[in-house]
Order: C-alpha cells, then structure tokens, then sequence
C-alpha cells in the first residue's frame, strides 16, 4: 500500500486513485442529480413505455425535447455514455498527471492536463506541515496534504493521499525539513521490515496485537477512530485536555455580542415591519447562526496540542480533522486574549502570526492562526512553555512599564494596566482592562520596529510603539506610552533585534 | 549601540547625521500633492460657474462656490507645508541597521535590520524621472515596515541599494 506511493523509481508519485470523486465528486452527483430530477418524467414515460410496448406514450408530446429525445432514442443514449466517458476519462487523466515528489532539498508538484502546472518548495522553507481529513475522504481512508511555505498562498495541497501515506510523509518533510536526512528514515524502514501487503508501522499496537491481518475495514475503523495516531515521532499525550463543556460555554459566550447585535435588528424589525416579514428574517438567521457555532464548536473538538520531534503538533476537529505540525521557530507572533465574559471562567485564547498565514478568513483562517481555542491560565503557561522555550517565567507580572497618568485620556480603563516590557528573548505588550491582552513578540522574529506620535500624542508627550512582523491577526502594538520610555523601548527592542540576529 | 541608548530619536533637534533627499523631490510632493486639490477646485468651480447662469438654482452655486475655496484653501496648506514635509524626510545607516523617518503631523521613526531586508524596489514616477530621481522601497516580510525613501538621485539611489544588498547580505537572517 505505501510502496506504490513512495518508492517509485523517478521519485515521482501519484495521489489517491479515488482523488477525481473526492474532487469532482460532488458536483458529478449534483450535476446527475439536477439532470435526472428534470428528466424524470421523460424517463419514466421512455422507460414505462418501452415495458408496455408504447401503450402510455403520447403518440405527439407538447415538449420539443421530448419528441426529439422519442425520434432519437439511441443517439440520446449515445451521447450521454460519451460523456460520462469523456468525464471519466478527463478525471483519469488528471489524475494520472498530477504527481507530486519529495527529494532531500525540495517538494515538486506538477499537475494539470492541458495547462500545466509545476510547483516548488525548499524544504528548509516549510512552514508547518497539516493532514486534513474531510468527512468523506476519510471514510475511504484519503487524507489531504498541506504543506505551508513561507508568503501568501504559497502552498502545496496534496488531494487526495492515502491516509498511512498522508502521515508518512508528513513526518518525513517535518524530519527533512529539520535537516534530518530522509535517507536514514528509509534504511530505518528497511530494517523493520516493512512489507507493503499490510505493513503499516504506524498502527495502534492493538491491530497487530490481535493476531489476524487486519482487513481493509479494519483499518479504515482504526483510522477513522485513532486519526491521531499519525507518526511514531510523536510523544502522545497532549499537554491541554479540552473538555466539550468549556469549549461549548466559551463559544456561546464568546457569540453574545454577535447575538445581541442580531436581537437589536430583530426587535427593530418587529417593531417597524409585520410578523410574516419579521419570521422571513429570523428563519435564515437563526439557521445560519446554528451552523456558525456547529463549525466552530466541531472544528476545535477534539483538540490536542503537544511537543514532537518535528515541532509543535496541533490536532483539531471532530468529523473532519486536521493535524498541524510547526516546526519549531515558525512562530512570529503570540497574543493572549480573554474576551470580557470569560473573565468570570478565568479562560484564555491564543492565536498567533505564522508566515505562511493565508488570507482567507472564517473557518480556514482559524485553524491556521488559532492554537488554543479556549483554556485556563495553566494550559496557558503550558502552551506558551511549549512555544516559547526556556525557563519558566512570570509572563504576567514582572516589572512592566506602564503608561503614565495623562495615558488614561487615550486609555479610560486600562492605563495602569497597559504597558511592555522586555524579556530575554521577546517582547511583552499587556494591554486593556476590559478586553485584557497579551502580546508577545519573540526577539529573533522582529522585523522592524516603529516609533509613531500624532498631534494629539504629541500634545499629551504620548508616544506609540509597534514592533512589526509577519502579516497576521496579531498586531503588536502599544499606544499611549509616555515619550521618554517609549523612546528608550523603540532603541532597546531594536537593539534586542539585532543581537538576536546574530 | 552606545548611540541606540543615548539620543533621543524623537526630537530634530538631535545632532544631524540624517541623510536627506534631494530639494529637487519637492517639486515631485508639490505636483503629487497639490495637483488633485488643484483638479477638485477647478472642477467644482466649473460646476459652480455652470450653475449660476440657471435661475431655478438659488443656494446650490454658493455652496459649490464654498466648496472650492475650500479646497483651494486646502491646497494653499498643503504647499505651504510641502518644504517642512520633504526635509522631514530622512535616513541613517548605522552599524547594523536602517532608520528611517519622516512627517510633521503624523511622524513615524522606523529601524530595520539590514538582515531583515527581503529585497529593495527602485521605482521611478514620471515626474521624478524628469527630474533625475528614484525612490527606494525596502521590503521585509512585514508588510507594516513601509520605509520609501523618496526623491534620491538616481545614481545615488543605485549606490545606496546595492550597498545595502551588500549589507543584508552579510547579515542574512532568514525569515
């Protein structure tokens, strides 16, 4: 099973053969479904009427297309089979030139049958490296490859891939990428004995354990119900156990204002409109509202976050899951925020700013930025251990430099609150009061850094200081800081910069 | 770094070792700035004329009429600050990294890394061209570093870029 994907002569494989369905799949069905949803008739009068010798059928029918679909029955059918085959062979093709190949330095992608396209990435470049599983992929066993390459959109997505192979490889490009030699892993194979009938290291012990060969749909139970068990590299055990509860509670109370706003425009409308009018608004959004908070509740069940040897491994999701690894030093920017109403529940969120972040947002962006959906200040301080290596340290505390008294002009609530502070190897913005933030920078990250004052700053002697990196949903920067300390922050954090650099 | 720790980067009146650009870029600011003012004015005028020859219109001419000198009043601001714009435009090469700042209103200082340079853009508009002069664009991977050195002469705009080249090369960081 995995020879035919990985050992090829050239180097070059193939996807999934069941890659054109999962693709096109969907829109063949609907395409199909449409057609004979609008046929129906005809076909059951052309199909009926054939059993009954002609008996029901309308010597002359009204509809133009069904006298001529009756004159030419045979070439009717004939063009359909042409093109089921045309379709059938066009999604063959395409997946027989779509291939994709890892050497020690690159991963090459080629594909398209008529206009072709080649894509290349340095290993040493790769972002992060994600196995996707949709829902009906992965019930044929299929994984989808993203490999994440540094600037926007420049990754390689491997649809459809065998599951085994999905993970496989995903470990090699994380051990490559690290400088790790992919030759190693593969006499480490040899070794081992893998035979491609039904060797698949990577299963649960238990499979082997039970004695028997395990069938196809063995293994697709046990893929489908240990997604996670993806590579041997894997230290198990993930440092932050999400309970549904917390994250069913956090989400609702994170939707409140979005609800309030949507109640606000429904008693406006009650008030002004009629009832009929009002039930036509509410239906759509209600329904609409339901599926939001579905897909953000189902994509971050499940979650797991842990250290491995190729970096941080992020899983997500209930029916369709996705398994993230950073490698390690891909991580430009932190923020840590608590949303007002999950102060009484002392919860926290942690996103961060990656290079390869993509531009798209909803759903898709989330899962690149958000690495803890929800959790207690101790899953916290693991996580952030976790990604910012070293000693443990005080990230709240210690000796911040906050805004003066005249700040609370910019800042109402949180002038005493809001301040920086530098670390050894990052930068520390903590702001607001009501929405309490923090923002780290990690030093060796920092691409620039910013001293701003307009007008109204300058008559106060306020100053704003951003330190810049990677486009992304963090934005560290910090208002409102008295001028003389902002100064020295701006100098210090560049200088900071640039013995990190070195 | 003793020069990191000790001046404070927010005054002018610290000692002067920016570079600046060229006086000729004022004329590109002047032009660049002014002309839309000028094009907004001129068209509301034109309106305005328009409006009053028609009878039925009683109030909309002078608003029109006021309108323009507004914007002719904004125009006269936006010349009049032009100089003190273009010489609050400047740079500095130090060791390790680039400072760049500029505005009077809104003032923004910036230090980049040389290390942290992606690649350097020279463009020339068609104005600054007749003139002799190019602009320096220095991209990191932060979208938000935004430093454009305007108005340098082209040949020094050449020198500065591939001393700079030179620089990030040396200090190479990755991303």
């Amino acid at each position: 099973m995995s020879s035919s994907a990985l050992d090829a002569a050239d180097g070059w494989h193939r996807l999934h053969p069941a890659t054109p369905l999962f693709r096109g799949g969907v829109i063949l069905i609907v395409v199909l479904g449409f057609v004979v949803g609008q046929l129906r008739d005809s076909l059951i009068q052309l199909f009926a009427g054939g059993l009954t010798g002609g008996a029901d059928l309308p010597r002359n029918p009204q509809d133009p297309f069904d006298r001529w679909l009756l004159g030419n029955v045979a070439l009717a059918l004939g063009l359909l089979a042409a093109l089921i085959v045309v379709v059938i062979l066009f999604g063959w093709l395409s997946w027989r030139m779509h291939e994709y190949r890892v050497t020690d330095e690159i991963v090459e992608e080629r594909e398209g049958v008529i206009r072709r396209k080649h894509r290349r990435a340095r290993l040493d470049r790769i972002q992060g490296v994600d196995v996707v599983r949709p829902v009906v992929p992965r019930i044929f066993g299929a994984a989808r490859l993203d490999i994440a390459v540094a600037g926007n959109d420049g990754n390689i997505r491997l649809a459809y891939l065998r599951s085994a192979d999905a993970d496989r490889l995903k470990s090699d490009l994380l051990l490559a990428a690290g400088r790790a030699r992919l030759a190693e892993r593969k006499q480490e194979d040899a070794a081992l004995g893998v035979d491609s009938a039904h060797g698949d290291p990577r299963l649960p012990v238990s499979a082997s354990a039970a004695g028997a060969t395990p069938g196809v749909l063995d293994r697709r139970i046990q893929e489908f119900t240990a997604p996670e068990f993806d590579d041997r590299l894997a230290e198990p055990g993930s440092i932050v156990h999400m309970h549904p509860g917390r994250l069913i509670g956090a989400t609702a109370l994170d939707s409140v204002p979005t609800l309030l706003w949507f109640a606000v425009i429904i008693a406006v409308l009650g008030i002004t409109a009629r009832t009929a009018l009002v039930l036509v608004t509410i239906v759509p959004l209600v329904i609409g509202l339901g599926s939001y908070f579905w897909r953000r509740v189902s994509r971050s069940l499940r979650y797991s976050i842990a250290a491995t040897s190729g970096g941080i491994r992020i899983g997500f999701g209930l029916l369709s899951t996705t398994n993230e690894t950073l490698p390690p030093g891909r991580i430009h920017a932190i923020e840590v925020t608590q949303p007002l109403l999950w102060r009484p529940f002392g919860w926290w969120r942690i996103r961060i700013n990656r290079a390869s972040t993509s531009q798209r947002n909803g759903a898709e962006g989330q899962r690149n930025t958000t690495i803890l959906p929800v959790g207690t200040r101790d899953d916290v301080e693991r996580v952030l251990a976790l990604i910012l290596p070293g000693e443990a340290r005080d990230w709240w505390g210690g000796d911040y430099t906050t805004s003066p008294r005249r700040g609370a002009w910019f800042r109402w609530f949180s002038w005493r609150r809001n301040g920086f502070r530098i670390a050894d190897d990052a930068v520390l913005l903590r702001k607001g009061a009501l929405w309490r933030t923090l923002t780290i920078v990690p030093l060796a990250r920092v691409q620039s850094v910013e001293l701003w004052s307009g007008p109204l700053y300058r008559a106060a002697r306020l100053r704003r200081v951003s330190v810049q990196t990677v486009n992304g949903v963090v934005r560290p920067s910090i208002g409102a800081l008295d001028e003389s300390d902002a100064a020295r922050f701006w100098a210090d954090a560049e200088a900071r910069t640039l013995i990190a650099l070195q | 770094m003793a020069e990191l720790a000790t001046g404070s980067p927010a005054r002018d009146d610290a000692p002067d070792d920016w570079r600046r650009v060229s006086p000729k870029y004022l004329w590109v600011d002047l032009v660049g700035r002014g002309l839309p003012w000028l094009v907004v004015a001129a068209a509301l005028a034109l309106v305005a004329w328009g409006a009053s020859k028609d009878p039925d219109s009683r109030s909309l001419p002078i608003l029109l009429w006021v309108a323009s000198a507004a914007a002719i009043v904004i125009l006269v601001l936006v010349l009049a600050w032009t100089p003190a714009r273009v010489r609050s435009i400047g740079y500095r090469l130090r060791e390790d990294d680039l400072v760049f700042r500029r505005g009077i209103m809104w003032r923004r200082i910036v230090a980049v890394p040389y290390g942290r340079m992606q690649l350097i853009d020279i463009t020339r508009g068609p104005i600054a061209r007749a003139l002799g002069l190019a602009e320096l664009k220095f991209v990191t991977a932060a979208a938000a570093t935004g430093v454009v050195i305007p108005g340098l002469p082209e040949a020094e705009a050449e020198a500065l870029r591939d001393r700079l080249v030179a620089l990030a090369e040396s200090r190479r960081a990755g991303l």
